[in-house]
């Protein structure tokens, strides 16, 4: 972990993390932006996960309901990131010492794989007797990944 | 002045000191109550998107509201509970915060945007369930309830900051 430690003292001395820090409702403001990110996202991701439990909108098809979700999804996974990012920046050394953290950037790392590599392939395949076996593996593991990510998250302020 | 001696009451109680002064309660909860953002608000955003004519046009209104009531209310049922437990452990904090007073302002008045959305528009749905874009007074309702529910959260973020 020594090699990355640089990075981190980098991110504060550049002039992004000189504005986040010289205006006290900038970081709030981006804590909101993550919250709205986080019902999109997970929002549109429990549903889906629902529908491929068959506990949900079981009348309508799979990729039906991805196809009608999907933006969504994508819109909150940007806001997620691209606030995120910009929070990283502005407690980057403190985050280099927080456990929470880098339990965090491995839940996030596996969700995000999960989700492109599998999620997403299951949720747009015509619904079939694959789909319904695949679909519960692709449920359960969206569920517990970002939900991971979400936890260890909000555990990065209160336990460190 | 009664609501002033219940919340130092709350905020004196055993229990509402307990969570407060536990490293691992109040954590806990507080995350509980961000989780269930996902199933509680999330549903609301997708219902509210379907009155406003944008998402899932194909599937009539009703289907909609029907599939996702049941898991809607069960994340409410979390928010509340949570957010009570929260409430109690920070009483006189929370009667002091404006945020959360126009958070609780704002819980109410999307209540009432239910209340009128469904005495109205909502009797004649069987005149507009499958349609593609909803009649204006729908489209409102969830152009309202999407607003608020926004107001909602950035005023529960807020006054975290003055615990």
């Amino acid at each position: 972990m020594a090699s990355v430690f640089p990075f981190f003292e980098w991110c504060e001395k550049t002039a992004l993390f000189r504005v986040i820090s010289n205006h006290e409702s900038v970081f709030p403001a981006l804590e909101t932006i993550h919250l709205f990110g986080l019902v999109l996202l997970l929002g549109t991701t429990v549903i889906l996960c629902l529908r491929l439990l068959g506990v949900m909108m079981a009348k309508q098809p799979v990729a039906e309901l991805a196809g009608e979700l999907g933006k969504y999804t994508t819109s909150g996974m940007a806001l997620m990131l691209s606030s995120g990012a910009l929070m990283f920046v502005a407690t980057a050394v403190r985050n280099y010492s927080n456990t929470s953290f880098w339990v965090k950037m491995v839940f996030l790392a596996a969700a995000l794989t999960f989700h492109f590599a599998y999620f997403r392939k299951v949720i747009r395949m015509q619904d079939s007797g694959m789909v319904q076996r695949r679909g519960k593996v692709a449920a359960w593991g969206a569920l517990i990944l970002w939900f991971g990510v979400a936890l260890s998250g909000r555990s990065i302020g209160f336990l460190g | 002045m009664y609501l002033l001696e219940f919340c130092k009451m709350l905020d004196k109680s055993a229990i509402g000191t307990a969570i407060r002064e536990s490293s691992l309660l109040f954590p806990v909860i507080e995350g509980v109550h961000v989780l269930a953002l996902a199933l509680s608000v999330g549903l609301i955003l997708i219902t509210d998107l379907r009155l406003m004519g944008v998402v899932m046009r194909k599937r009539p209104v009703s289907e909609v509201w029907e599939q996702f009531f049941p898991w809607m209310m069960t994340g409410f049922a979390v928010m509340f509970t949570t957010g009570f437990l929260l409430f109690w452990s920070h009483a006189m904090a929370a009667y002091n915060s404006t945020a959360f007073r126009v958070k609780l302002l704002l819980l109410i008045l999307s209540a009432l945007n239910a209340v009128v959305y469904h005495l109205t528009v909502y009797r004649k749905m069987d005149r507009w369930d499958t349609a593609l874009v909803p009649p204006a007074g729908a489209r409102t309702a969830g152009w309202v309830s999407l607003i608020f529910w926004a107001g909602i959260i950035t005023m529960g973020r807020i006054m975290a900051y003055t615990f």
